[in-house]
């Protein structure tokens, strides 16, 4: 399935969500008033008589014509209220993303410059997923409590996301199978399942609020009205509510991971390492133990609590069966592409703590290590969210490739940042010198020197690395204080101004960074789905269209022509007229905010601007190796993770021209 | 009747805020701890790497400083001081005695440090040996890392403090037993304005 259906599909599954919310709110509400009836009416007198001195009274009080409508509607209010409260309480509390559940379920920030050889085997296979799948590095986190195989992903967006892994998972499992399981939790960041994930939790804590009160209440043994009674009835109907929210877990979670479970061996094309993992699983088990395991047990990779009538996950048998058909490891073909045997290891589980690293098979292509980046314009869309064994390959020669110096420097705050300034450095030297010369105010000369250290570094890289090394600074980047990165976000911005020419990609980069960057500082500002209609973002394409156009083409008529290409699609799809802008209007303020409000728009419109972009810089049918970073810098902006270009047979295959 | 309804709706409903205020503000008051201590780990990295180039480095120097044995004793001595304050600050990141401990073991570390770098000066031979220079250049290079990972720790444990004393969160950290962290301050002997590391 393609990353927009996707998308969409999440989107749709939210209305579900909502949609089952809804019934069960309105079931929990019924429930709450008949079990109100069903005290004070039906055996009320005999109820009040054993908790009341003075039942006569009360008696008299309760059968005065009162309006039950009354009654009852403040019960209605009541409920409604609870649950309100509790869902945006949770919601609340779950704003920041990612690490904000990780850190509900007791997670360690694993350091991005840890030396702990598990931890760094663990962070590499998350940052090769990352280049190859095109997303930022996601923090990474250690469950140090559970000793069980599991793991999860959270978040709103890749920019907030967090992977957490149990210690279980880390010590016990192959490079393989770990490789397995976090292809797994990435294809939940790709699809869109996270920020579903978010709301169930917040949603379902409303509904299970109604238990709270209950036990709250059973324990409150005075006053006139029959406080453990309703507290007994809040118990029972809670239980309703907890049978409703499983309902919705298990509904939501069991279909998203058996398409998960398929996405990881599209990545990997090793059936065997998530199979090998679900089989150590059906051996040490998946339990989580944290108290918060219940709220959260639909984010996991396997069943994290013991009870099966409302399994949030398939059988783990049967995910094995679907990877490898029979059991004892003959499987003819499942895939078309059957691996080589390179994990013998996953057929024997192996003893706990065995901290034996298998390689990644490294395939030596012939060619250079970064491979050329042509590809052809149509295959842009296509792979959008859909990361395959080439990138994978690619992957994990580029990590490998990738000098220590810059490697080192991406893992820790100081030298992260230094490495995205030193990208934003002019290579013309009279104004790189000026660029310098500005930040002398701000900036000590431990900075500078680094910057000027790094860029020395990076002078060898192709420019095709630049975004895999910026994805992968990203970790340390979170880690800067606010007030150090405020400081970096304005130093960005002044090497950015004073760059003489307007170099959209480099603009773009430093935009990139920081609008992930801001997501983790500022969770509050969170782009909400506005427009569900090309039309009124005609203009906003027009701009982006345009300085796509100048920055593929010198001479205006060419860029002219370089737009009418993109645009022609646009204009059928919006019923109007896509604007042609002038250089004058087409800065980068203008981009800016045609690509925030372009962000804002539902998949399927950022599918179609993707594509028109893509057409507009592949206006010689093959997209040449700054368009294509640029393309990937865009496309990032509208929050849909492109993998590197990778020539491979398919994406390589003849380009009808369009008519 | 309805009246005694709607005040148990209240109670409620108020009992609910309550409860709601002090949970969050408890959240916040662990969020910024995590923060603040995770912020050393950040440190912890940095340091553990400085202890272990040093004794490389006074290994280099050893065959050209014969007659500054003090200088190099003084070094490893200090770094070994500077290593256990750093094990038991990094147990308990925060904690006003160990970081104490580790700020003054620090000052002194950079105090005899920045003596053995003067000294290099001196020493042509050792200057031209590549070793020592990358490995000077490597001290120094994570001493700005250091310096810089502290500022954030510092930058960390002031919003915790500041969370920790203004109302009314003050009332949910006196009640929790959330103690005030220390600072990481390392005293430069020589230049009292050090530079500021900043972007």
């Amino acid at each position: 399935m393609d990353f927009f259906n996707c998308q969409d599909k999440a989107r749709r599954n939210t209305k579900l969500l909502v949609f089952y919310f809804v019934l069960a709110v309105l079931s929990l509400v019924l429930a709450v008033n008949a079990a109100v009836l069903l005290i004070l009416t039906g055996f009320g007198n005999y109820g009040l008589m054993i908790w009341n001195s003075n039942p006569v009274s009360s008696a008299n009080e309760l059968s005065l014509p009162w309006s039950l409508a009354e009654l009852l509607f403040c019960v209605t209010i009541g409920t409604l209220v609870v649950i309100l409260i509790g869902s945006v309480f949770k919601t609340l509390q779950l704003a920041g993303g990612g690490s904000a559940v990780a850190e509900l379920l007791d997670g360690r920030l694993v350091n991005s410059n840890t030396t702990d050889a598990d931890e760094r085997k663990l962070l590499n296979v998350v940052e090769e997923m990352s280049i190859a799948s095109g997303v930022p590095v996601p923090q990474v986190y250690v469950l140090d409590g559970e000793t069980g195989i599991n793991a999860f992903a959270a978040g709103h967006s890749a920019s907030d996301a967090a992977i957490g892994v149990t210690r279980g998972c880390m010590k016990m499992l192959s490079r393989d199978e770990l490789q397995g399981v976090i292809a797994h939790e990435f294809s939940h960041i790709l699809n869109g399942d996270m920020r579903l994930n978010l709301r169930l939790i917040g949603l379902v804590f409303g509904i299970l609020c109604l238990t709270v009160i209950g036990r709250i209440l059973i324990r409150a043994r005075r006053g006139k009205f029959p406080l453990p009674l309703i507290g007994l009835a809040l118990i029972i109907i809670g239980w309703a509510g907890v049978f409703f929210g499983r309902l919705i877990q298990a509904a939501v979670s069991r279909q998203r991971e058996a398409l998960a479970d398929a996405s990881a061996v599209q990545f990997t094309r090793n059936p065997a390492g998530l199979s090998g993992a679900l089989k150590k699983i059906l051996i040490y088990g998946s339990r989580i133990d944290s108290p918060h395991a219940e709220e959260a047990s639909h984010l996991f990779f396997a069943n994290g609590l013991d009870n099966s009538l409302f399994a949030t996950h398939p059988l783990l048998t049967e995910r094995i069966r679907a990877l490898r058909p029979s059991l004892d490891g003959k499987f003819p073909r499942v895939i078309q592409q059957p691996t080589p045997a390179i994990s013998p290891a996953s057929e024997a589980p192996q003893p706990p703590h065995s901290p034996q690293i298998p390689r990644f098979p490294v395939v030596q292509t012939g060619r250079d290590r970064f491979t050329p980046p042509f590809i052809a314009e149509h295959a842009v869309v296509a792979n959008v969210g859909q990361a395959t064994r080439q990138h994978l390959r690619y992957a994990v020669d580029f990590h490998q490739a990738i000098p220590p110096v810059l490697q080192v420097a991406s893992r820790d705050p100081l030298g992260a940042g230094a490495l995205v300034c030193a990208f934003l450095l002019a290579n013309d030297p009279s104004t790189r010198q000026k660029q310098l010369e500005n930040l002398d105010c701000a900036t000590s000369d431990a900075i500078r020197e680094e910057i000027m250290r790094i860029w020395h570094a990076i002078q060898g890289m192709p420019q095709q690395a630049r975004i895999p090394l910026v994805d992968l600074a990203l970790p340390a980047l979170r880690r800067l204080s606010p007030q150090q990165f405020e400081q970096f976000r304005a130093t960005t911005e002044k090497l950015v101004a004073s760059k003489a020419e307007t170099d959209l990609f480099v603009y773009m980069l430093r935009k990139i960074v920081v609008r992930h960057l801001e997501r983790n500082f500022f969770p509050q500002q969170r782009p909400i789905t506005q427009f569900y209609a090309l039309r009124p973002l005609a203009p906003d394409c027009g701009a982006l269209l345009s300085a796509a156009a100048y920055a593929g083409q010198r001479n205006i008529t060419e860029a002219y022509a370089a737009f009418a290409q993109g645009a022609e699609s646009l204009n059928r799809a919006a019923h109007c007229e896509i604007p042609w802008l002038p250089p004058d209007q087409c800065d980068l303020s203008r981009v800016d905010a045609a690509l925030a409000r372009l962000s804002q728009a539902v998949p399927q419109i950022k599918k179609n601007v993707l594509s028109a972009c893509a057409q507009t810089v592949a206006d010689d049918d093959v997209i040449q190796e700054g368009e294509a970073e640029l393309l990937r810098t865009i496309a990032d902006a509208l929050d849909c993770p492109v993998p590197p270009f990778v020539q491979s047979q398919e994406t390589s295959a003849p380009v009808a021209p369009e008519a | 009747m309805v009246t005694g309804l709607m005040f148990i709706g209240i109670i409620i409903l108020l009992g609910f805020f309550v409860l709601m205020f002090v949970v969050g503000g408890y959240n916040a008051l662990v969020t910024l701890c995590n923060r603040y201590k995770n912020a050393y780990s950040q440190i912890d990295v940095q340091l553990k790497r400085r202890y272990d180039l040093i004794p490389n480095l006074v290994e280099t120097a050893k065959g050209y400083l014969q007659h500054e044995r003090g200088t190099l004793e003084a070094v490893i001595t200090a770094r070994n001081a500077a290593a256990t304050a750093n094990a038991r600050a990094a147990q308990n990141p925060g904690d006003a005695a160990a970081m104490k401990e580790i700020s003054s073991a620090e000052s002194a570390l950079s105090g005899v440090m920045s003596r053995l770098f003067a000294l290099a000066e001196a020493y042509p031979n050792l200057k031209a040996n590549t070793t020592m220079m990358s490995l000077m250049e490597e001290v120094t290079s994570t001493e700005n890392k250091v310096s810089f990972a502290r500022q954030a720790y510092n930058d960390a444990v002031m919003t915790y403090n500041t969370r920790r004393e203004v109302f009314p969160s003050n009332v949910i950290a006196s009640t929790f037993n959330f103690g005030p962290a220390e600072l990481f301050v390392i005293e430069k002997p020589e230049q009292k304005e050090a530079p500021k590391v900043a972007f």
